[in-house]
């Protein structure tokens, strides 16, 4: 595998031009337009020494719910490496285009927690693409490491729609999901996608307002999934130990601004988590903490 | 009913250094750094998922959203969430009566094991809508037709959109707290060249602590924060008196290196009875012994704001048996230099004992070689209702590590108030 050194954070605003190229018809002929490629470029992008900016890192635990701590919250890493991510997305070789691409499944596991102080070293890499039943996925690994010890690692499972998935059987149906009991009704702005998107980077127009999200084909502004998941972890704050896995599947898109309710029960495989509608009892995302041994005692 | 009182033991504390307003702190809310401090003191003594008697807490500035600030800050931390909870404000008396609260419920065997702790942001601060305005908002909302709605909001005028930020002055007086410790500086003849020296005495104590390791299981770093971002090693008595005076005029002797600096921060300390120490293995550092709250009519009368120390101390004393001399530790928080040099100089007054005390003698003389031997809140800074928390913890470790005795804690507070207490240690 390739490795990229970089020297700092791509700015994620000046990469979207390449991220929507895909999707001006013609333009994907264009070697520099992701999109072309058939398999994943076995590349892992790197930056080294990152520092946390605790006003951004405020910023972020308010829209998230978050308290502003001596530790990050677990999803904080994902915000470092987000421009990695779409750098990585929107090189020439990279075979999907950014835009339309939607998170499915996250998972995060963090051995230790991540100290506000602590310089990080930031490594992102992709999996080579696996068909899906709607069609093709592939997923960025994510880590952070101190002092070159892996302390926290991200599996993002991206999906592409349509494509290549039709041959394949499909999966076991999805396992039945537990009934938990309702803890909380968050509701949700309408401006929620814009202030997150602000904050993460993320400014993918299906989160932004209603027109730019109807473009894409969905009926109004959607919430981000990885603030959504951030939301659940805030919300069980106290009750997980320092280390542990956190796995998440994005069900139905929750649309904004809404009214969601959060789920969540303690069960012997750990501690289960939900957000549905609060009126419909549509899924939006069904999630697990799983405690882990500590990595240093 | 006869009850059998209970020693309530000081087990250690927790925390986050003190910043200077609207520095490292700017961003943090009052919520996030007493969970902070609280998060340390969780780990520190293995408490994740106790239930704990209570935990008592509170802030001098609070927005009105943080209702119950200390239950919400033990909803998100790693204690039991069956921990109960509540606030208390006593202006910068607010840590040290948390302590007293806490402990006094030990000692009557109501609980085992409780927190008190404080927290205090001049950064994040409370502003509110300028008292004209929320009027004409309260009527607007009370109007039943536009028309009506329209005729109380042509009343408001530009004046009113002005939002009031909190003042550090006495709704009373209008004299801020600084002013007032002037007069009363004045009124003793306390000199500057005398705060100057307990300034940087209280520098140069602090520095010291740090240096030999004694802040390690007491603090635990915020936000970048590793030590009290106001300490200043270096500080000397020439430096200091190179300062213009802030308070007292021209003349004046009350400068902004011998006056606390606004601060955020947050401290925690863990209170319980010795047998529940004992059970889980943890160290007795110091008993929280006696407690007296006194207060002086600064309004009507001719008592000076800061001046409650004073008497409550004395008070105190005779219910203890004890004297002042017989104290081995003192820490007398420094408001201002000039408010600890006052009621030093009170307590050596016979006239004072005499008159305001109804005493035959003076006080007593206070050893400085003994005051805020780790340094105080000129050095460390003054997030109002944190440094209690700050004092309890550092003397009742200070008066073990000494291998026991007794402590004087000293606090004074606005509205004329005073906090005092006096903590016991048998020592390692």
């Amino acid at each position: 595998m390739s490795e990229q050194t970089l020297s700092g954070s791509p700015g994620t605003l000046a990469l979207y031009p390449r991220a929507v190229a895909p999707l001006i018809p013609g333009l994907s002929r264009l070697p520099f337009v992701p999109g072309r490629g058939k398999t994943v470029p076995t590349r892992e992008l790197v930056l080294e020494d990152v520092s946390v900016d605790p006003e951004h890192l405020a910023r972020y635990a308010r829209v998230c719910g978050f308290r502003l701590a001596a530790t990050l919250p677990a999803t904080y890493p994902h915000m470092l490496a987000f421009g990695l991510h779409m750098k990585l997305m929107t090189r020439g070789d990279f075979p999907f285009a950014p835009v339309g691409l939607v998170h499915i499944e996250n998972t995060i596991t963090q051995r230790q927690a991540l100290r506000t102080t602590d310089r990080l070293e930031i490594r992102v890499s992709a999996t080579q693409p696996e068909p899906h039943p709607k069609g093709r996925t592939f997923a960025f690994l994510t880590e952070a490491r101190v002092d070159g010890e892996v302390l926290w690692e991200e599996r993002s499972t991206m999906l592409r729609r349509g494509g290549g998935g039709g041959d394949v059987r499909r999966p076991p149906s999805r396992p039945k999901q537990p009934d938990l009991p309702a803890r909380a009704q968050w509701t949700l702005p309408g401006g929620l996608g814009r202030r997150y998107g602000s904050v993460s980077g993320d400014r993918n127009p299906i989160h932004l307002t209603g027109l730019t999200a109807r473009l894409f084909g969905f009926d109004s502004a959607i919430a981000h999934g990885m603030w959504t998941k951030a939301r659940c972890l805030a919300a069980l704050e106290g009750r997980y130990p320092t280390a542990f896995r956190a796995e998440v599947a994005f069900r139905q898109p929750i649309k904004l601004p809404g009214r969601v309710t959060f789920a969540s029960e303690e069960r012997p495989s750990g501690l289960r988590f939900a957000v549905r509608d609060t009126k419909r009892g549509t899924p939006h995302l069904d999630g697990t903490l799983t405690r882990l041994e500590r990595a240093h005692t | 009913m006869t009850q059998k009182l209970r020693r309530a033991a000081i087990v250690g504390g927790n925390r986050i250094p003190f910043a200077r307003s609207n520095s490292t702190y700017a961003e943090a809310s009052n919520q996030d750094m007493l969970a902070a401090a609280l998060e340390g003191l969780v780990s520190r003594y293995g408490l994740e998922g106790e239930r704990l008697g209570e935990v008592v807490a509170g802030a001098v500035l609070k927005h009105s959203r943080d209702r119950d600030l200390t239950r919400e800050t033990v909803l998100g931390s790693r204690l039991s969430p069956e921990t109960p909870a509540y606030d208390v404000q006593q202006a910068c008396g607010t840590g040290l009566e948390a302590a007293i609260l806490v402990a006094n419920k030990v000692a009557l065997g109501q609980i085992d094991v409780g927190i008190a702790g404080g927290v205090d942001t001049t950064s994040d601060a409370p502003i509110s809508v300028n008292d004209d305005l929320r009027r004409i908002l309260i009527d607007l909302n009370r109007q039943k037709t536009n028309a009506g709605r329209l005729r109380t909001l042509a009343g408001v005028r530009p004046g009113q959109l002005v939002p009031d930020f909190p003042r550090n002055a006495e709704p009373r007086t209008g004299l801020s707290m600084g002013e007032h410790q002037a007069i009363t500086a004045a009124r003793w003849g306390i000199t500057r060249a005398a705060q100057d020296e307990l300034t940087a005495a209280s520098h140069t104590n602090l520095a010291a602590a740090y240096d030999r390791g004694f802040m390690n299981d007491l603090m635990q770093p915020y936000l970048g924060q590793e030590r009290d971002q106001n300490l200043r090693p270096d500080s000397t008595v020439e430096k200091l008196a190179k300062l213009k005076p802030v308070f007292g005029g021209p003349d004046g002797t009350m400068t902004a290196g011998n006056s606390t600096p606004l601060s955020d921060g947050a401290s925690t300390v863990l209170i319980a009875s010795e047998e529940w120490a004992k059970e889980k293995g943890l160290p007795v550092l110091a008993y929280l012994s006696h407690a007296e709250t006194a207060a002086v009519d600064y309004v009507g009368g001719d008592e000076g704001l800061l001046m409650a120390p004073a008497y409550a101390v004395p008070r105190m004393l005779a219910r203890a048996g004890l004297t002042l001399e017989e104290l081995d530790l003192y820490e007398l928080h420094e408001a201002f230099a000039a408010q600890v040099l006052t009621t030093l100089a009170a307590w050596e007054d016979p006239v004072f004992a005499r008159e305001k005390l109804g005493l035959d003698a003076a006080v007593g003389t206070v050893d400085r070689t003994k005051l805020n031997v780790n340094g105080g809140s000129l050095a460390a800074g003054h997030p109002f209702a944190a440094t209690g928390g700050r004092i309890v913890a550092s003397l009742a470790k200070e008066l073990h590590a000494r291998g026991g005795g007794k402590g004087l804690i000293s606090v004074c507070a606005a509205g004329g108030q005073g906090v005092v207490a006096i903590l016991e240690s048998e020592g390692v």
